[in-house]
């Protein structure tokens, strides 16, 4: 066969492929980068597509590698210059044990033999759990076909490249932004400056008269010095005033006319673009958010929106008036006189590069000060809420010494930046200068030769001109790094436009108003990534009204059940039934409208705790939203807020304590009237007498009303009617709590351990 | 229960049959086998405080200087050590790609030639005291450069900024 087309998590090295025997049907390879002794194997490249230089003095490895079949590994070993197989019939499990910066795959043989055979960075972590996975899942009689396609996966989602031009992506499976048409980018940016085109051309012709405008003075002032002063014509001088003066009154108004405009213009772009982004962001799937932080989603929504618009504009605005700037001076010096126009254009090559090597030499300087700057307010941010705390240990002066010396790691470094920044607009005046003086030179001498056709004014223009000149040399030199910085913006931003939505059409699906509450998962089984099962095999009835109590230990599925209930994931094998309609054909956003849900960290919008409460039925009456309240147990402190139900909360609803916000949570989910509860750990956070009062809200709640409630404290179960005992994704009990009580299995042990606990905790307050 | 502390010969470390562990004998002859040793402060302290762990993760011993262990226990521990905690030291900066937020070195360690991709420049490159770098890149790989200030002219002007 041919190894070279083997799916492979990276290339297989020749000397491995070679070492391979072409008659076995191998499945898929897993390539290391590490040899036994921790030595790097051949790297990728640093530019892709261009020519590496290669260093002689460290001799790099081949990697090596393991090849899988249906029933057997073979290791290849080109630093040991070996080739072993293994048949899975001998192999008891293969798990990856993860060191510190590298991790190494060992199998346990059914002789008890415990072998390392290889050895890898955390790079391939990843990968090796897949193959290993692949093994231990073919060994226990899975398909391994299917177990294959599984491996495949896994090894896609971890392609962080892009496969055409070798650029690192954005996350795994991203769009390059660079192999992305040119014209797509523009016809996507494009739809956002249609609406605005008609203001955007008015500016532009604003632009154009502006321009020429601010290129009359130094023709005045040329007729001044050559014609009108000479010859004493008075009269003609005070007409130039006049009409300098009306020409500077339009040149004025319309700049001003052309800002407000701009602004106007670009306000809405940025409008409509931070619209659209977080329109889209709230439809996004929630495996979405398991790969971008909320913080990255916030800053797309917020700065990448302004850079694009702040782009946009430049693009349609000061290169146009740039450009033409440029020209029409070339152009009027031109015509004025050849020769001093080259001479005063000797100085820009300098100007162009000098701009773009201060640019990069500055560059390091700011970020140098940013990390300073960062530094000392990350310390404010500590310390200065923690002031208690810094009291309490008498550390202030501790405080006041490590806050001076961050400040002076600041101080040094953006005053040795300023030693650029001061330099170099000078240096650029120095060379503007320069040519000014040459002109002066070359110019004055021939304006004081008879018959030259240079007059005293002319020169006198033509350096007014020169001056204007060099503000579009620095503008276009420029322009490219403003292009790579948006550009990197535009890709955050079409990241969220272009990623794949919950569903297609929101309004697609079966809209239940309510529904009865019958639940039925069949042969449920999800993996986040496909690369770890979370949820394995998982299959119970809940019939309406059920009370069901979910226990486990951390991360043995749980919340991923509620998460799959509540539609925040959809790619999961086998069907969920829900009054007998498969789950996936409701419209997700109704279903959640028949749910209640309350979570264990409550989150409370920074807005009033009447709007918090009524934030599922904005159009609920005053009295619905008192009546929840009352249920929740949250009516009677509501009340004693100076402000009432007007008090508002901050972020995070700080003000109220977590009990209190608890109860807010929950006449929320109260207000919906909802046919299924969810309760996760609702009370896992509060205190024992806050938990009784919320208890009693959630005993008022559940009345007639299927609920699921996860717990650690199965104290909190006592109304279950059923229980579901959760381990590593499966369900390993299931039944009510007398059946399992009596059955003395994981559930028994639990409730051992915690009334152990109990009393202990009782021993110890007598 | 306490913390049991070697701080001298009142144990004796020893090589594991199981590759990378240790075993570990205390002078009363009790022998506890195939112990995992781990720095409590890998980044602080690289050669105090290194606990010593059975295969459940519960901590047997902690070891409180290597430098006071008998010579052969502190060799055992000090090849385990190495093996388990593959900080590379970067000796050479030979080339740098900084492009769409990615920062991507390429360098020489003692370990060979390795490309460095670093997502987060302002959480991943971190000066420590005396010039000494410790660099995360984006799959949590960790590198160390010993002395910023003895690299090379080319490797300083490459790191020029972000650091």
């Amino acid at each position: 066969m041919d190894i070279s087309q083997l799916l492979t998590n990276k290339s297989i090295p020749t000397v491995v492929a070679e070492k391979a025997d072409p008659q076995t049907e191998y499945l898929f390879a897993l390539v290391s980068d590490l040899s036994r002794d921790a030595r790097y194997t051949e790297d990728k490249k640093l530019h892709p597509g261009k020519k590496q230089k290669k260093n002689q003095d460290i001799k790099m490895f081949a990697a090596d590698s393991i090849l899988f079949t249906k029933d057997a590994l073979t290791i290849i070993s080109p630093t040991e210059d070996s080739v072993r197989r293994i048949a899975f019939s001998d192999i008891q499990s293969v798990a990856v044990k993860r060191m510190y910066g590298n991790a190494y795959l060992k199998i346990e043989k059914k002789n008890e033999e415990t072998e390392v055979i290889l050895r890898f960075t955390y790079q391939i972590t990843v990968s090796a759990e897949a193959a290993a996975r692949y093994v231990n899942n073919v060994i226990a009689g899975e398909d391994y076909t299917e177990e294959v396609k599984t491996v495949q996966e896994s090894y896609e989602r971890l392609q962080c490249v892009c496969p055409n031009c070798g650029r690192t992506l954005l996350r795994p499976g991203a769009t390059c932004i660079h192999c992305r048409s040119k014209r797509q980018i523009v016809s996507r940016l494009a739809k956002y400056v249609k609406p605005e085109l008609k203001l955007l051309i008015l500016c532009i012709v604003n632009c154009v008269i502006t321009t020429t405008i601010a290129l009359i003075p130094p023709y005045t002032n040329q007729m001044i010095v050559d014609d009108f002063v000479p010859n004493k014509n008075y009269k003609a001088m005070l007409w130039m005033v006049v009409f300098m003066f009306v020409a500077y009154v339009v040149h004025y108004g319309l700049m001003a006319h052309r800002s407000y405009l701009l602004r106007a213009a670009g306000n809405r772009i940025v409008m409509n673009l931070r619209s659209d982004v977080y329109e889209r962001a709230q439809y996004l799937p929630m495996r979405f958010y398991d790969k971008t932080p909320t913080g990255s989603v916030i800053n797309r929504i917020s700065s990448d929106s302004l850079v694009i618009q702040s782009f946009i504009l430049n693009i349609s605005q000061n290169i146009i008036v740039q450009s033409m700037l440029l020209v029409g001076i070339i152009v009027i010096m031109l015509s004025m006189n050849w020769w001093l126009t080259l001479i005063s254009l000797l100085p820009v090559p300098l100007v162009v590069v000098g701009s773009r090597i201060f640019r990069k030499k500055i560059a390091p300087y700011y970020r140098k000060i940013w990390r300073r700057w960062s530094a000392v307010t990350s310390l404010l941010t500590d310390t200065i809420p923690c002031v208690r705390v810094v009291k309490t240990f008498a550390a202030e002066k501790r405080a006041v010494n490590k806050f001076k010396e961050y400040n002076e790691d600041w101080r040094i470094m953006d005053t040795n930046a300023s030693k650029i920044t001061s330099i170099y607009p000078q240096a650029v005046n120095f060379l503007i200068t320069i040519g000014t003086l040459a002109i002066w030179a070359f110019g004055g001498r021939m304006a004081m030769e008879e018959g030259s056709g240079l007059t005293l004014g002319t020169l006198v223009a033509f350096i007014s001109y020169t001056s204007i000149f060099y503000n579009p040399i620095n503008y276009l030199a420029n322009l490219s790094d403003t292009y790579q910085n948006t550009l990197a913006s535009v890709e955050r931003v079409l990241d969220i436009l272009d990623a794949d939505l919950e569903v297609d059409d929101e309004d697609e699906g079966i809209k239940p108003k309510s529904v009865k509450g019958k639940i039925e998962f069949k042969n449920i089984n999800f993996s986040f990534d496909r690369s770890k099962k979370v949820l394995s095999d998982v299959n119970f009835v809940i019939e309406p009204g059920d009370v069901v109590g979910i226990v486990g230990t951390t991360g043995s599925g749980k919340s991923t059940l509620i998460n799959i209930l509540l539609r925040f994931y959809d790619n999961y094998e086998g069907t969920i039934y829900v009054d007998d309609v498969d789950l996936k054909e409701y419209n997700p956003g109704a279903f959640r409208e028949v749910i209640g849900y309350v979570q264990q960290e409550p989150m409370m919008f920074r807005d009033t705790i009447f709007n918090n409460i009524a934030y599922g039925r904005p159009d609920a009456q005053v009295e619905e939203v008192f009546n929840a309240a009352e249920i929740a147990n949250a009516h009677s402190f509501i009340v004693k807020q100076p402000d009432g139900y007007d008090s508002m909360l901050g972020e995070r609803g700080i003000g109220l304590s977590g009990g209190e916000k608890q109860r807010v949570s929950i006449a929320r989910a109260v207000l919906k009237n909802p046919s299924i509860l969810i309760f996760d750990e609702a009370t896992a956070a509060v205190d024992s007498e806050t938990e009784s009062l919320i208890q009693e809200a959630i005993d008022r709640m559940i009345s007639g009303r299927t609920t699921l409630m996860i717990a650690h404290r199965l104290s909190t179960l006592r109304k279950a009617n059923k229980i579901i005992v959760m381990e590593n994704g499966k369900i390993i009990e299931m039944g009510s709590q007398e059946e399992l009580l009596a059955k003395q299995g994981k559930y028994y042990t639990l409730v051992q351990i915690q009334n152990m606990g109990s009393k202990q905790q009782a021993k110890e307050e007598v | 229960m306490s913390i049991r502390y070697i701080d001298c010969d009142e144990a004796r470390i020893m090589p594991s049959e199981t590759e990378y562990h240790v075993d570990l004998e205390w002078f009363g002859g009790e022998t506890v086998k195939n112990l995992e040793a781990k720095r409590l402060f890998p980044v602080s302290g690289l050669f105090q405080y290194i606990a010593l762990l059975d295969s459940s993760g519960k901590e047997v011993a902690i070891v409180r200087n290597i430098d006071h262990l008998m010579p052969e226990s502190k060799k055992v521990l000090l090849a385990v050590l190495n093996e388990y905690y593959m900080v590379p030291k970067i000796t050479k900066v030979l080339d740098k790609h900084d492009k769409f937020g990615v920062l991507k070195f390429m360098v020489e360690t003692e370990r060979g030639i390795r490309t460095i991709e670093i997502r987060n420049r302002h959480n991943d490159l971190k000066l420590m005291y005396e010039g000494r770098v410790l660099i995360r890149d984006a799959d949590d790989n960790r590198y160390e450069i010993e002395n910023i200030d003895a690299l090379d002219r080319h490797s300083r002007s490459l790191l020029n900024g972000e650091i």
